[in-house]
């Protein structure tokens, strides 16, 4: 009885003792030392028919900007304007270089992921951007229209956009990125949506290893300030260790990147930036809106951009370099919305005016909620 | 001395009833269906899940680069405590303090990111089996990123 009793308050005492240790074991606590990591080399899924696909971002790309607020500021230049070529066939004289002494206004978005699976990546975005001009000499009715208008209404852009990234498996993916932009001198309310414009790019590409992205596709642009359709280069790579990099959407943006560390980040390149901008609000004595005229800006900026963390995903980005006017030019809508001339090799009618534009220095700062 | 030996046994016994019972409903625990071994959707890495009490803790168990360009192994080089960037990665708890929620939920833990030493918010969202929708986000849900987890087999072989 005695022997029974003891062999089983040692069954017991061992049974019990048994589950603690188990317990212990869930909580792993194991030195790295006791651990053979070539146990977790070769793991199949568990469910076999699941596939791998191409990640959207590549290892060391700088950071998507969720959430954006920035100041824009050109410093002083010149605009020459010849005449100006009204509906009825009169001409308004043009004049000689006025200063402005800057260009400035508030550039702000947001882009937001709706969908974000490992097979299906898509984001919607708006902006808003204002750019007020700063004369020497306010410009006034006897000046040409277009310094007036510029000076009492200046130019901005809101727009909407999305952006598609659909990967077809582990290497291939397909990206698609469109935007309706509402661009004019129009000030508190927005134009009819007639005068939106609609850009929009897809591209086919592959990503090769972790460090390296590429693709190609075609774009219906306004980036040079009128309608055009271009070849669109995508590259993106990242050094072996980390530190140099290339973000490329060629021709609208080519930067090359030196990471100083992951929230440290400094790029040389330039954008091409521009728009077609409805010349909207009426002056005085003079009815613009029945003119159907619009502003082809487009603009090259070569730039140093510095890129940085303030606190956790607050980031900052400073920017300054130069601003090469490319197209400054006034267009009359006689028949649809746009002019397309593939520039110049097809047949098309001339501007209603031709400007000309020094080229000043500017700064952007902004201050960015990035993407985890 | 027979009445010790009884009183003894009786305890151990009841002992170890209760524990059982405890055991049983850890193990019933559905929120142990996290436990096992994942793959993060670029496929650099493999994560191994475990419950620490009542909560979910993901370590890196398999990097598809080991080690560095100078063949050491990869270290937590991008951890805003300088201290901490000897940390080897492999080994590294990079999901911690999830807690079951029911539904086939995970929350309240966090999701370091090695590649910028960032850490996030995070839920962990169950979608079937065999698939973990693993979202990290900045204050609120909304402001986040969403990567795919897929189950992977366990190891045939046993730790040595």
């Amino acid at each position: 009885m005695l022997r029974n009793l003891l062999k089983l308050t040692t069954a017991a005492i061992v049974l019990t003792s048994t589950p603690i240790f188990a317990q212990t074991e869930t909580e792993s606590t194991d030195s790295f030392d006791d651990i053979d990591w070539s146990l977790y080399d070769d793991l199949g899924f568990e469910d076999e028919s699941i596939k791998r696909y191409a990640n959207a971002k590549i290892e060391g790309l700088s950071p998507a900007k969720l959430i954006s607020f920035g100041y824009d500021f050109q410093g002083p230049y010149t605009i020459a304007s010849e005449d100006m070529t009204l509906a009825d066939g009169t001409t308004i004289a043009g004049s000689e270089a006025l200063q402005v002494n800057s260009t400035a206004g508030i550039r702000a978005g947001f882009n937001l992921p709706v969908v974000s699976q490992t097979n299906l990546v898509w984001q919607m975005g708006a902006n808003y951007w204002n750019t007020s001009y700063n004369y020497a000499e306010a410009p006034t009715a006897s000046d040409n229209p277009l310094h007036q208008t510029l000076s009492e209404h200046g130019l901005r852009t809101s727009g909407v956009n999305t952006t598609i990234y659909k990967p077809l498996d582990e290497e291939q993916f397909i990206l698609f990125q469109g935007s309706a932009d509402m661009s004019g001198t129009y000030g508190s309310s927005l134009m009819p949506a007639q005068y939106l414009k609609y850009s929009a790019a897809v591209l086919w590409g592959k990503r090769p290893t972790e460090k390296k992205q590429w693709a190609v596709g075609v774009a219906r642009t306004y980036r040079v300030g009128e309608l055009n359709y271009i070849p669109v280069i995508l590259y993106n790579k990242t050094s072996a260790n980390n530190k140099w990099g290339t973000e490329a959407l060629f021709p609208a943006r080519v930067h090359v990147r030196r990471t100083i560390n992951p929230r440290n980040m400094v790029f040389l390149g330039y954008e091409l930036q521009g728009q077609s901008f409805r010349m909207y609000e009426n002056l005085p004595g003079f009815d613009i809106r029945d003119e159907d005229l619009e502003i082809r800006r487009g603009e090259i900026r070569l730039r140093a951009v510095y890129e940085f963390s303030l606190k956790n995903f607050i980031w900052m980005s400073v920017q300054a370099g130069y601003r090469i006017n490319y197209r400054y030019d006034v267009d009359r809508l006689a028949s649809g919305p746009d002019i397309y001339r593939a520039f110049g090799l097809l047949d098309s009618p001339d501007y209603a005016q031709i400007n000309a534009l020094t080229n000043p220095f500017y700064v952007n700062v902004s201050v960015n909620l990035v993407s985890p | 001395m027979l009445r010790k030996l009884t009183f003894l046994a009786v305890s151990a016994v009841i002992a170890f009833g209760t524990l059982s019972f405890d055991l049983q409903q850890e193990s019933e625990n559905p929120g142990d269906r996290l436990v096992g071994i994942w793959e993060p959707s670029n496929g650099r890495s493999r994560i191994k899940v475990d419950r620490i009490g009542n909560k979910y803790y993901g370590r890196v168990v398999w990097l598809i680069e080991a080690n560095d360009a100078d063949g050491n192994p990869r270290t937590d080089i991008n951890n805003p405590n300088p201290d901490l960037r000897n940390v080897p990665l492999r080994g590294f708890r990079m999901c911690k303090d999830f807690v079951y929620q029911g539904d086939d939920t995970w929350s309240e833990g966090t999701l370091y990111d090695p590649n910028n030493g960032s850490t996030y918010s995070g839920t962990i969202k169950m979608r079937d089996d065999n698939t973990l929708d693993m979202r990290g986000y900045i204050g609120v849900e909304a402001i986040g990123r969403t990567d795919v987890w897929k189950r992977l087999k366990m190891p045939s072989k046993k730790k040595k």
